[in-house]
This record gives structure tokens, C-alpha cells and sequence, in this order.
């Protein structure tokens, strides 16, 4: 399916995750999931992990959403997303936009399997993971997406590795479309969703959306949070089509690594004094491999 | 009971969105604020204004009413101002700063060219009459206010011509004749009388005005050159400042001779020089401080330097030479800068035995000026300047007064300014209203926007003819600009402390709870929704939202 470049780049408002939710304020995943929604349109069906989307969204009897919605478990959206596809695919039913979403914990942990078996059956279907990098919901605990030196509830002296690749992972499952986006760029975000859409296949879409509550800075920080992370080279900005990175968001100004960390509460313990400086460095070094792997 | 549809256990159809809003502490709020470059303007210019109406709208008859609501001067303001908007501009700590002074000039020139005409703020004429003394920029100003808002005003003129100082001291390279002269018809056009040649306090007693109007503005200007008083300064060929531009401007003949020089380092002084450098002669300008201390605009002194006249610093004339009661040459002495006096400029102390001869066929001195009292008996403020208070009332109850002679020497657009705050005092004392006007909202600085929105731009740059050209006449030395290049430059405006729709509240809006408002007007926050996060007050660019405390 052809998408008109008009069409690809027009900014979309259409109020399809509406107000009320009980997310916090600031809450960059549920900003990403209304652009993501918005940019998607009627003709869509969410398939939500638990996890903070799930919860803030959908108590009944008032839910966000204006678009058909499944709730599934932590670690089976993918799956049910597989099934919606299969059961409209027996119906001879559709075309629809089919969207599987989780946040890290149920993308990069729990629901690694179900995922993985989506992306290698080969169904019609976008996954978008909500990168907030801990698991939120329960209370900020360590997820596989966790960076380096982060602290949560369950690595109280800060984050002992570094945080998973899973676009390169997605990627190297041969699927025709992967991309990072972040919810400060709205545009760009919500071109990738319209332009996944428009690939038949399995679609993967990785949106860093910053968690005032767990990373510790107020509300009014995210999308500053966001571009810092970009600016940092922490975040890549790019997509892979058919096995190969393109589209890549050069960082002309690049930033020290300090200047994301120092605004965040869960960096705090590497800035106290006395505290050797070699986990900056080493935070540094990632965003360095970065530079070189995506020359940013 | 209605029958719901299987699986159902409520009616969904009558279910109230919980309202998010009773969590919030912090409350947004869309409030317009003022823009630096409107703060440190003499008028309190929209400037913001006239800027967003041309890059939006792309209407240059739209910019001009904006300005005129304010400025009846547009094209004399955009050549003559030493704009002190673009200093306030916050763009100045972004790249450089908006050529408000030439999109100025721009619109002005647009509504002189297209025969646009002021409108009268009110549709009836009322009984009061207003008389204005002078008809500089302080009394037009007042009187065009004054004339907008219905009252019957008539301007009393000693010259044969109106315009004050910008007739008889500007000269015709920095504001053509007939520029200045189109403004004041355009102005005068709003039923104002005009009477030339009556000077008041000579022709036509103080008492008869006051007793005849119901309120009396006094535009009197500063028109008395002032000499430093040197030894033989009565000798032929010396001028006052303002003696010598007048006698040009008027049309009289000055012979000049080859050298001249000009003592002083301000305005008027500038312009004599440069004045006589087109009149042929050999032009020096002797300063007792520096360049620094000058208090000339920053661009004259450029452009006077450019056209190749010769400055003379840390130097004070002493005696005037004469031969045969003609000037042959000023003895000149070298000053030293000492500590700072009250001014807050270096005290110049002569260097005894520096003494030395300037040849010179002409002295202009051009060192200060003075207010003209004959036949007025008005308090003063220094023994020389007119004493008025807040309300611009002088010792006399029902006069007013404003310009460079409650000011000192000031600028066109400073003495724009006082005529228009008089003119609402005016009218405020003649209502009787004693409340003073809103206090004007709070200033926008670079701090508080997020640049991040912005790009960087290349400043329109204006291009004045070359030196040898410019020097040949009396031309002006800035062609007309491109009206399409001044659209792309007013399109560099942050429209610091007001909307121009960029929409980022309402996409960064996490609660969906920024609506665009139906009809008219941007947006509006849902307030049963909003939790008060802050991110559209973080991300806005022009601060155009602040953020409350929730009562």
C-alpha cells in the first residue's frame, strides 16, 4: 500500500485516546500512545501487556480509548495480536491496522517469546514498545531495558549492565520494518507509525517515553528528557527497512552524557561527591558506540 | 429497565469521564506578555504586532494600522530611531537581533505610498478643545492622540512650517523632506488646525490660550544653540548647532570656506558635520572625551567616520582665531580622562601646555541646546529644562508639556512617545479619571523561552549607497528595501509572550487536555482534565503560558 508523502507528514490529531486517564502527569507513554493512536486511526485495533498503559487506560468503565482495545497478559499481546490478524485473516475480513503494544518489561522480558515467534510467523501486525526503561507499573523495578548506572527499587547502588539492543534484535528476525522514535519529535513519531502501517509484515516500533515518577524528574521534563537523550547520542534515532539502517537522525551538537544524566534522580548516586567518575564514563563509552555504530 | 446488550453490566452511554483535573496543584494558564523590543521602545510600539501581522499575514496595510495605533511617524521613525527595541530584542542572544527599525521604515513607506489614511478611534466629536503649542514630534503626537480620540485640537506654530526639529535639524540624507512632510498632512488630515507663524508667549499671550482651551500641550523642543562660551565666539563665520542646520534646512546660503570644524560630540553635531562634508568643505570634529562618551547615535558616528570626517578626541577648543573679526583657526587643548563625574562619563582635565591651532574658515559649535522661554513663565527643572510631573502637568494647572524640553535632548521617538502619554493624560484629567491605566504585563526575557523551536536566520542587512555617491547630495543613503526581503525578516520574530501557533501544547499535551478553541482565539485548556504537569509551559517557545498556583 502506497502512503502520499502529504499524508505520511500531516501532524495528526484525533483525539482517539481521549482524557481521564489516570496516567501522572507528564506521563510520556501516554503521550506516545495517543500520537501513536492518532497517527494510526479508526481503523485499529490495540492490543495492550499489562503494564501502566494498560492499568491508566482501561479502568472499566471509562476507558481512553475510542479504538477497539484487547487486554492480554504480561507476556502474550504479541500472541493475541497474532490471533486478531489470523481471525480476520480467516474471516476474509479488513483491511485493519492491527497495533500490539507493551512497555519494556513485557516487550524486552516477559513477552520476548511471544514477540520473537510474531515477528518470525510473519504476521501482519505493529508491535510498538513503550521504552520507559524499568518496569513502572509495579513500582520501578529493573528491567532488561534498564541502562547502566539507573537506579531502581531492585538495584538500589545503580544498574550493573547495559541495556538491551532490541530493534537490532527485531531486525535481525529479517522483518521488513523496524524504527526508534521518541515523543518529543510528534512529526517523526507518527510518520513511522503511518509508514510501518503501510509495510505488510511484522513492524516493530521502539518509542523512548521518559517516566517522571521512575527516572526521577518532574513532569514538565519529558520531552526535554527525550532530546537530551538524543542530543547525547544515549538514544539513536533511525530505522532499518528490509535489513538495512537508514533514515538515521544526525546529532550535529552532540552533548556529554552529564547533561541528561544530572537532571534525572536515578543518576543522582554518580554525581554525589566521592563517588569514582567511571560509570559516567562507561555510560559515556555507550554513547560513543553509538556514534560509531549509527554515525550519528 | 432498558435492556443492555449481552455482556454488558452498565450502560457505557451514560458513563462521566473521571476528571483528572482535581489532581492538579499547578494550573496553566495562556497569558499574553510583553515582548522586550515593546518594553524599551520611547512609544511602547506594538512591535510584536506589526511583525506577526506581516509574517502571517503577509499584509503591509494591517502592519501599518498596527504601528499607527501608536506612531503617527512610521517611515520618519524607521530612518531616524536609534531603536532601542533591537537592543531589548531577544534574538540578540539567539543570532542577532530583528531589523525592526528598516520593517519599519518599510510599512511607513508602504502606507505613504498607498495614500493610507488614520482613522479616528471614536465615531463622535467632543466639545473640549485642546491646544498644542509646537509642532515637533512631541506636539504632533499629542495632538493626533488627542485628535483620534474626538477632541477639537489646534496646533500653534512660530515656524513658517510645521515639523520642529525634524524639519530644521534632520537633515534630508537621513529623513527626506518629503517623507516628514506626507506624515504631518496625514496627520493634520484627522481636522486638526493648523497655525503657522504665531509664536506663543510673543504673538499671542500664554493667558489667552489657557483661558480659551480646556487643556494647553506644550511641544516647545529645545531651538536655542548653545555655545560653550570660548573667546571670540561672536566672530564671523562661528554657528551654533542648530543656528547652522537651520539656516541650510531653510534654504539660506552659508559660505563655509575649506575647513570647518565642529565642536561637540552629540546628534546635532553629527549631522553638521555631515552636512557640511556636502557642502564641500574640509570637515574635524573636536570631543573632549572619546568615541565611548559620546553620546551621538552609534550609526551616525559609523557613517561620519565612513564619509571620511576627521575626528579629534580628548581635545577642547580655548580661543577662537580670528583675523579682522573673521575665524581663521581654534586654539585647541589636549584633555586627560579622569575619575567619572555625575554624568558617569570621564571628567576631561586639560593637559597644560598642549596647546595647538586647528585651521578653520568655520567654527559650528554644536555643544547644547536650549529651551526657548521668551514670554512663558513656566517652573524649570536645572534652571533649563520644563519641569512637569508624572502626569506631564507643568506649574500651570491645565498645561502640559513633553518633548526635548521636559526630556533634555532626547530622541524623535522618545518626544513621539511623551506627546501620546500626554495626550492620555490629557484626557484622563478631562474625564476625571485619577485610576491610572493597567499596569502592562510582565517582560519576556531569553531565559524564558525555549529556543529550541527557533532557527537560526540571517538578519536582513540594509545597503547604503556608496561614500563618493552619497557625499555628491543631499540624497538619502538608504535606498527603498524590498518589501518581500522585510516579510522573510519579520518572520525571524520569537513573538516572544504571544501564541503564533506552533501547536506544541496541544501535541505535547500527555492528558489530551488542550482543545483548540472554535472560532477565533488559539487554543484552550480543558481544565476538568489537565494535571497541571507543566510540559506546555516547559515547551512552549514565546512563554506564551505560565504556570499557576491552583487556588
Amino acid at each position: 500500500m502506497e502512503i502520499k508523502a502529504e499524508d505520511l507528514n500531516r501532524v495528526e490529531k484525533k483525539d482517539l485516546f481521549a482524557s481521564g486517564h489516570r496516567a501522572c502527569g507528564g506521563c510520556g507513554q501516554a503521550l506516545a500512545a495517543r500520537l501513536v493512536a492518532d497517527a494510526a486511526g479508526e481503523n485499529t485495533i490495540a492490543c495492550v501487556a499489562t503494564g501502566c498503559l494498560e492499568v491508566f487506560s482501561s479502568p472499566y468503565p471509562d476507558p481512553s480509548w475510542r479504538i477497539p482495545f484487547l487486554h492480554s497478559l504480561f507476556e502474550n499481546s504479541a500472541a493475541v495480536a497474532s490471533g486478531v490478524e489470523a481471525a480476520y485473516k480467516a474471516l476474509k475480513k479488513g483491511p485493519v491496522n492491527i497495533i500490539a503494544q507493551g512497555g519494556d518489561g513485557s516487550t524486552a522480558d516477559i513477552g520476548f517469546q511471544c514477540i520473537s515467534g510474531m515477528f518470525e510467523r510473519g504476521h501482519n501486525v505493529l508491535y510498538v514498545c513503550y521504552d520507559n526503561e524499568a518496569y513502572m507499573n509495579t513500582g520501578v523495578q529493573r528491567s532488561s531495558f534498564t541502562p547502566l548506572g539507573a537506579r531502581t527499587t531492585t538495584t538500589p547502588t545503580g544498574n550493573k549492565t547495559r541495556k538491551k539492543n532490541l530493534p537490532l534484535i527485531a531486525a535481525d528476525h529479517g522483518i521488513p520494518y523496524v524504527a526508534t522514535a521518541t515523543v518529543d519529535d510528534f512529526r517523526d513519531l507518527q510518520r513511522k507509525v503511518k509508514k510501518a502501517l503501510a509495510i505488510e509484515g511484522p513492524k516493530y516500533l521502539h518509542i523512548l517515553a521518559p517516566c517522571p515518577l521512575g527516572w526521577g524528574h518532574t513532569g514538565d521534563l519529558t520531552v526535554l528528557m527525550c532530546r537530551l537523550a538524543k542530543d547525547t547520542c544515549i538514544f539513536p534515532v533511525y530505522e532499518i527497512v528490509e535489513g538495512k539502517v537508514t533514515n538515521v537522525q544526525k546529532v550535529p551538537n552532540k552533548k556529554p552524557v552529564e547533561e541528561y544524566l544530572k537532571l534525572q534522580g536515578r543518576f543522582r548516586h554518580l554525581f554525589k561527591k566521592g563517588v569514582p567518575t567511571e560509570p559516567v564514563a562507561a555510560i559515556q563509552e555507550i554513547a560513543n558506540q553509538n556514534i560509531e555504530k549509527f554515525n550519528l | 429497565m432498558e435492556k443492555l446488550p449481552l455482556g454488558l453490566a452498565l450502560d457505557l452511554r451514560n458513563v462521566v469521564p473521571y476528571k483528572t483535573g482535581s489532581w492538579r496543584t499547578l494550573k496553566p494558564l495562556y497569558l499574553m506578555q510583553t515582548p522586550p523590543c515593546s518594553h524599551s521602545c520611547p512609544i511602547g510600539n506594538d512591535i510584536r504586532g506589526f511583525l506577526r501581522t506581516l509574517a502571517d499575514q503577509k499584509d503591509y496595510e494591517a502592519a501599518w494600522r498596527v504601528l499607527t495605533r501608536t506612531n503617527p511617524f512610521p517611515a520618519t521613525c524607521g530612518r531616524v530611531c536609534p531603536h532601542p527595541c533591537e537592543d531589548g530584542c531577544n534574538r540578540r542572544d539567539f543570532d542577532t537581533p530583528l531589523a525592526i527599525n528598516s520593517s519599519e521604515r518599510c510599512v511607513g513607506d508602504y502606507g505613504l505610498d498607498n495614500h493610507l489614511e488614520h482613522k479616528k478611534d471614536v465615531l463622535t466629536q467632543r466639545k473640549e478643545k485642546i491646544a498644542v503649542v509646537g509642532s515637533g514630534a512631541a506636539g504632533l503626537s499629542c495632538a493626533f492622540h488627542l485628535a483620534k480620540r474626538g477632541f477639537k485640537v489646534k496646533i500653534y506654530e512660530a515656524e513658517h512650517e510645521p515639523g520642529g526639529m525634524m524639519r530644521w535639524g534632520i537633515p534630508a540624507y537621513r529623513l527626506p523632506k518629503e517623507v516628514l512632510s506626507r506624515e504631518i498632512d496625514n496627520i493634520l488630515k484627522l481636522g486638526i488646525e493648523l497655525e503657522c507663524n504665531t509664536k506663543v508667549g510673543v504673538n499671542i499671550p500664554m493667558d489667552q490660550l489657557t483661558g480659551h482651551y480646556d487643556a494647553v500641550f506644550l511641544g516647545l523642543g529645545a531651538q536655542k544653540g548653545v555655545s560653550i562660551g570660548v573667546e571670540g565666539q561672536d566672530s564671523r563665520g562661528v554657528f551654533t548647532g542648530v543656528g547652522f542646520l537651520k539656516d541650510v534646512h531653510s534654504g539660506r546660503k552659508v559660505q563655509l570656506g575649506r575647513d570647518v570644524v565642529v565642536v561637540g560630540g552629540g546628534n546635532t553635531a553629527m549631522d553638521c558635520a555631515r552636512v557640511a562634508k556636502r557642502m564641500g568643505a574640509n570637515v574635524s570634529v573636536v570631543y573632549r572625551r572619546t568615541r565611548n562618551e559620546m553620546p551621538a547615535i552609534t550609526a551616525e558616528i559609523d557613517e561620519a567616520l565612513e564619509e571620511r570626517i576627521m575626528f579629534r578626541y580628548h581635545t577642547n577648543p580655548v580661543k577662537i582665531i580670528t583675523d579682522d573679526g573673521r575665524v581663521v583657526g581654534l586654539m585647541c587643548v589636549q584633555m586627560e580622562l579622569k575619575e567619572a563625574d555625575a554624568s558617569g562619563r570621564a571628567r576631561p582635565v586639560p593637559i597644560t601646555g598642549s596647546e595647538s591651532v586647528v585651521p578653520a574658515d568655520t567654527v559650528i559649535m554644536a555643544t547644547g541646546q536650549d529651551v526657548d522661554y521668551e514670554g512663558l513663565d513656566l517652573a524649570k527643572r536645572e534652571n533649563k529644562w520644563v519641569s512637569a510631573d508624572e502626569q506631564y502637568m507643568t506649574s500651570i494647572p491645565k498645561v502640559f508639556a513633553g518633548g526635548d524640553a521636559v526630556l533634555g535632548l532626547e530622541t524623535v521617538s522618545a518626544a513621539i512617545g511623551q506627546g501620546f502619554r500626554a495626550a492620555m493624560a490629557i484626557e484622563d484629567m478631562i474625564d476625571g479619571q485619577t485610576e491610572g491605566h493597567l499596569a502592562r504585563p510582565p517582560v519576556v526575557f531569553s531565559r524564558d523561552l525555549n529556543t529550541y523551536y527557533y532557527q537560526q536566520k540571517r538578519r536582513f542587512a540594509k545597503e547604503a549607497i556608496p561614500v563618493h555617491e552619497r557625499l555628491k547630495s543631499f540624497n538619502e543613503i538608504y535606498p527603498a528595501f524590498d518589501r518581500d526581503e522585510i516579510l522573510t525578516e519579520s518572520s525571524r520574530c520569537f513573538s516572544c509572550g504571544l501564541c503564533f501557533d506552533c501547536g506544541n501544547c496541544l501535541m505535547y499535551c500527555p492528558d489530551n487536555a488542550v482543545k483548540v478553541t472554535q472560532g477565533g482565539g488559539r487554543y484552550e485548556f480543558d481544565y476538568d482534565f489537565c494535571k497541571g504537569c507543566g510540559l506546555c509551559v516547559k515547551e512552549c517557545p514565546c512563554h506564551y503560558i505560565q504556570l499557576t498556583l491552583e487556588k
